[in-house]
This record gives C-alpha cells, sequence and structure tokens, in this order.
C-alpha cells in the first residue's frame, strides 16, 4: 500500500475512534465526578449499595436468558426447516423478521397490552409476555445470525446424510444443526442480551422490573448514578461481545479449514 | 435372485417428468452404474431408491419389502454424497460411529465396528482427526466408511468422485469396487463420467432425458449401443449419413465409397437413408490382404493423445477420427498423404433415427 493510503486510512480509523469513544469517555469521566474536586468510583458505590440495581439488574439477566432460550427455540427450527423445505419463502419470512424495525417499541407494546389485557387472553401481567415480547424485538439479530449460520454449512446434505444413517429430527437438530451453527446462534445470543439489557419502552409499560425502566428512573433522579449504570451496561456489553469472538475464532478456523 | 427392484418408477415435479417407466432389478452384490448427462434423471432416481424423492408413480422394492412410502431414515441404506457431508463437529470416528450410535449399539461393539471400518479405507491413524483436517479423498473414503458402518442393505454413491482431481478420482474409483466386491454389498452408482461408469460397473444403466436407453455389461452397452444416443453419449463414434445399396448384403454407400454392415439392412429399402457410426478405434490402415470395406482417404490432422494417437482423415466429404496405439517406433503418415483406411463389417453399426 502506498504511503498516503496509510496515512489515510489511520486518519480514519482515529476519526472513528473519537467518534465512537469521545461520548464514551465523557460519560466514564462523569461518572466518577460524584464527590466534587476529585475522581472517584462514588457513584459506582452509590449504585451498587442500591438494591433496587441488583434486583433490576438480576431480572433484566433473567430475561436476557428467557429471551434467548425462547429465541433459540423458535427460530432454529423455523430458520431450519425454511432453509431446507421452503427455500422459496426466505425472502419473505427475512422480511418478517425485520418488522421490529418497523414498528416503534410504543406501538408494539401498545399493541400488546390492548390484545392481551381482555380475557381469554388475560396475561399482560404474565412475566411470559414479556419475554414473548422481547424475543419479537431481538428476532432481527437472533434470526439472521442463525439464518447466516445456515448459509455457511450445506443444510440439505449434512441432513441427508444423517437421515440415511437412521437420525430421526430431534437428532439431527441436536446433533448436526445446533452444533454447526453454535458460533452463529451465539452471536444471536449475545446481540439479545445487549438489547434486553438496555431496554425501556417493553418493561416500563409491563410493570415489570428490569435496567432500562431503572436507569431512566436514576436519570431522573441523581446526576452521577445514570452515568456509572450506563458505563456498566457497556461493560457487560463488550464483555459479551469479547467472548462471542474468541469462542468464534476458533470455530471459524475449523470451518475454513475443511475446504 | 432379485434384491433390488424398481417397477414402473416416475418422478414428476409441477407437470415435468424427469424419470419416465423406469423398471430395473438389480441383483445381490451387484455394482450398477447410471449414467447419463446432467438432467437425465440419475440422480432424482438414486434420490427415490434413498427415500429423499417419493416417486409419483410405481414402486421401490428391497429384498421384497416394498420400501416406497417409507422415511429415509426408516430404509436400511448407506449413501455417498457428492460433497463428502460428513459432519464438521465430529472426529473420524465419531462421523463413523453416528449411525450406531443411533442404532444404540453398545460402545463397545461401536469402538470395534469403527476400527474395522477405518481399516478398511486405509485410515487407521485419523480416527481422531476432524474432517477439515483431511484431503478430499481422505474424507469420502471417510464418508464410505460411515456409509458401510451401519451394514446397509444398498449402498448408493451419489457422483461420490466429481469433486476429486483426476489421479485421486481414478484411485478412489478402484478402491470403492475393491471394498464393494470385499463386502459383497449391492451398490448403485451415480455418473456421467462413460469412462468411470464402463471400469468400476457390473451393468451400467444409460438414462437420457428421464427413460433408460440401454441397460447392459460395460462390454455391451459400448460395443453393441442399442441406440443413437447410448452410442453417442459412451464413447467417441464417427456418424455418418448414408443410403442403403443392398438390404440382404448389408451394403451401404457413404459419399459414393462403399461400406458393408454386418447388421445387416435387411428391415429397410433400398434406398432407404441411415445413419452409419463407427467406432475410432474401430478404423485402421489397410493392409494389402483387405479387401472389404477399404476405402482411400485424407490424412487431415494427428492428435497425440499419449496412450493412443488419434488421426482425423477425410473419407468424401466426411471426416472420421481413428484411433490407434502410440507406437513410438512405428512411423505415422503425413498430414495430406493419401492413405487406405478399413474397418470390419462388424464395426460398422446402423443406428436408428
Amino acid at each position: 500500500m502506498k504511503r498516503g493510503g496509510i496515512v489515510w486510512s489511520w486518519l480514519w480509523m482515529i476519526v472513528g475512534i473519537l467518534y465512537f469513544f469521545l461520548p464514551l469517555l465523557a460519560t466514564f469521566m462523569f461518572s466518577l465526578k460524584a464527590i466534587k474536586g476529585i475522581y472517584s468510583f462514588k457513584s459506582y458505590e452509590n449504585l451498587f449499595a442500591d438494591p433496587k440495581f441488583l434486583t433490576s439488574f438480576s431480572s433484566s439477566v433473567i430475561w436476557a436468558i428467557l429471551t434467548i432460550l425462547l429465541g433459540i427455540i423458535i427460530f432454529v427450527p423455523t430458520a431450519y426447516w425454511v432453509r431446507l423445505k421452503v427455500p422459496q419463502l426466505r425472502p419473505i419470512v427475512e422480511l418478517l423478521s425485520l418488522i421490529p424495525f418497523v414498528v416503534p417499541a410504543i406501538v408494539y407494546v401498545f399493541g400488546l397490552v390492548r390484545t392481551y389485557s381482555h380475557p381469554p387472553l388475560l396475561i399482560v401481567n404474565s412475566p411470559g409476555l414479556l419475554v414473548a415480547g422481547y424475543t419479537v424485538l431481538s428476532m432481527p439479530y437472533m434470526y439472521r445470525a442463525i439464518d447466516t449460520g445456515l448459509r455457511a454449512i450445506d443444510v440439505q446434505t449434512l441432513t441427508e446424510a444423517a437421515q440415511s444413517l437412521g437420525a430421526g429430527w430431534g437428532t439431527i437438530l441436536f446433533k448436526v444443526i445446533f452444533p454447526n451453527i453454535r458460533v452463529a446462534i451465539l452471536s444471536g445470543a449475545f446481540l439479545s442480551f445487549a438489547i434486553v439489557l438496555g431496554e425501556y419502552t417493553l418493561a416500563q409499560y409491563l410493570a415489570k422490573p428490569a435496567f432500562g425502566p431503572y436507569i431512566g428512573l436514576l436519570i431522573q433522579n441523581k446526576a452521577y448514578e445514570p452515568a456509572a449504570a450506563t458505563i456498566i451496561s457497556f461493560a457487560l456489553t463488550w464483555a459479551a461481545m469479547g467472548i462471542l469472538e474468541l469462542v468464534g475464532r476458533g470455530k471459524q478456523v475449523q470451518l475454513v479449514g475443511g475446504h | 435372485m432379485t434384491h433390488l427392484t424398481l417397477s414402473n418408477v416416475s418422478k414428476q415435479y409441477s407437470g415435468t417428468t424427469v424419470v419416465k417407466d423406469f423398471d430395473l432389478d438389480v441383483k445381490k452384490g451387484e455394482f450398477v452404474s447410471f449414467l447419463g448427462p446432467s438432467g437425465c434423471g440419475k440422480t432424482t432416481t438414486l434420490r427415490m431408491i434413498a427415500g429423499f424423492e417419493i416417486p409419483s408413480a410405481g414402486r421401490v422394492t428391497l429384498d421384497d419389502v416394498d420400501i416406497t412410502d417409507k422415511l429415509p431414515n426408516q430404509r436400511n441404506v448407506g449413501m455417498v454424497f457428492q460433497a463428502y457431508a460428513l459432519f464438521p463437529n465430529m472426529t473420524v470416528a465419531q462421523n463413523i460411529g453416528f449411525g450406531l450410535r443411533i442404532r444404540k449399539e453398545s460402545e463397545s461393539a461401536i469402538k470395534e465396528r469403527v476400527s474395522e471400518m477405518l481399516a478398511l479405507i486405509n485410515l487407521e491413524e485419523k480416527g481422531n482427526s476432524y474432517p477439515f483436517q483431511l484431503s478430499g479423498g481422505q474424507q469420502q473414503r471417510v464418508a464410505l466408511a460411515r456409509a458401510l458402518a451401519n451394514r446397509p442393505q444398498v449402498l448408493l454413491l451419489d457422483e461420490p468422485l466429481s469433486a476429486l482431481d483426476a489421479k485421486i478420482r481414478v484411485s478412489l474409483r478402484a478402491e470403492i469396487r475393491s471394498i464393494q466386491k470385499k463386502l459383497g454389498i449391492t451398490a448403485i452408482f451415480v455418473t456421467h463420467d462413460q469412462e468411470e461408469a464402463l471400469s468400476i460397473s457390473d451393468r451400467i444403466v444409460v438414462m437420457y432425458e428421464g427413460k433408460i436407453e440401454q441397460v447392459g455389461t460395460p462390454f455391451e452397452v459400448y460395443n453393441f449401443p442399442n441406440t443413437r444416443f447410448v452410442a453417442n453419449f459412451v464413447g467417441s463414434l464417427n456418424t455418418a449419413d448414408a443410403e442403403v445399396v443392398d438390404p440382404v448384403k448389408g451394403l451401404l454407400s457413404m459419399d459414393g465409397f462403399h461400406f458393408e454392415s454386418a447388421e445387416g439392412t435387411k428391415d429397410r429399402k433400398k434406398g432407404d437413408k441411415i445413419k452409419i457410426a463407427i467406432r475410432p478405434e474401430r478404423f485402421g490402415f489397410a493392409s494389402e490382404q483387405k479387401k472389404a470395406n477399404v476405402v482411400d482417404s485424407t490424412i487431415e490432422n494427428i492428435t497425440f493423445l499419449g496412450s493412443v494417437v488419434r488421426i482425423q482423415v477425410k473419407i468424401g466429404n466426411t471426416k472420421f477420427n481413428m484411433d490407434t496405439f502410440n507406437n513410438p517406433f512405428l512411423e505415422l503418415p503425413k498430414i495430406g498423404a493419401m492413405e487406405q483406411v478399413t474397418c470390419s463389417r462388424e464395426a460398422v453399426l446402423v443406428l436408428d433415427e
């Protein structure tokens, strides 16, 4: 590469880093100013001392785990079946998976409340509805991640090979398909985790304890703690992404090396 | 004794017939190849035996049991795919033992069978390797071992050598044949490569546009093709328009040059237009004694193909290829030279239009 090209590459990379990291750095610096005149972790101490922090955070983690499980149960067989049996429907299913990007969360939550607040579907207070709602919100990430994973393997031939060896659908899914799209599932799972952890609207309007509404409440009443909570949320999300990168790297070598 | 039977099997996809009235009896331990160009229905037929496709009409029976409507995992049929289809998340040993685990065989039995299969394909030391650590040829041998581990009643091979390079293809096809003979297993092999089919099969089913054109041994299919398609598809062939001169003697005229055919043309009349076919290797330069089917020709081109030298000769207005074995001590004719060429009466085939 020419010298000019390298300079431009570095310049754009630095601009990009500054664009993404400066606000974060500012938030972090602000979160350290809880005691006037000195930098301290006081806001973090306050946060960890607040029982609502742990309640809301642990609730969100539980919602996230349940969302991921429900997402895997629904989207892996769906994406697999669409690829195997009705590939002509793939564009339609892909389009459907994008609906959460088009419909605002506030519209969606009012739809849920309206639909599920009358008998015989009076489940508006059930945590299940919140998890189902989160599953729909995370659908674009989960479905597409799984679909991309399935694209990387020869689904039809692997399925037929397993069938010819006597395997039924359950064995094929759990022994052949799941292990070979593990990284894709993990990728979708971490994205879903990040979405659920920061989500505000659904939990707020379905009146369930969650980390998003907690941060919202903090913003209204405190100055430095919301910044600390935001940094914690970022750190957890990045930790999740880091794990994904580590897990993905090892697996990728194995799949690529086969050709 | 008939082992696998396909009776009047047809397959249609939204009104298009891809396999039509397919009838075949395969004996136990026989190696049968389905040979034909792309889209002739050979893979569809194989997939109907495997259970991946359900016939629109007709029945498939295996050891007198009707398996037409059985699911693929309920038929005891092993399959080897073109793309190997090894499970990337499993080691070679786990791949081979996959079917045995589904059958819930004991761990010791699985271990023993896997070792047996690894020895069969000469990959004893690769049991703990993953598929990506193997070459294409090794992966296909593992796929073969995996298909055989379950002791299937029939082994189906769907163009298993197509993804391999030429040298490995030749060695692996010999290995497949040797293993098949050793185990005495019935095998159906799909290929579009005539050399592969000719070299490996007990019988060849030549297919074209969903129908069987001819079933026969490699010798029969090559030397006595039933139809013009088979003659053209299997091996190289010179074809030319001709006219019947004497139907009783089988005397034919091509561009004014006379040929006699042993096949005879008794069912035709003098002056009938026909098509004659002669294999390149059935031509030779005429010796002094030779009298029948000796014609004058001009040497048009000479191509060296290694073990064979292909000489293009012009007889009248028609060009023919003539193949002779390469002999470094034999002088080849010069391009443009006039030479007399000949072929036996038996070499002149009269084809159906």
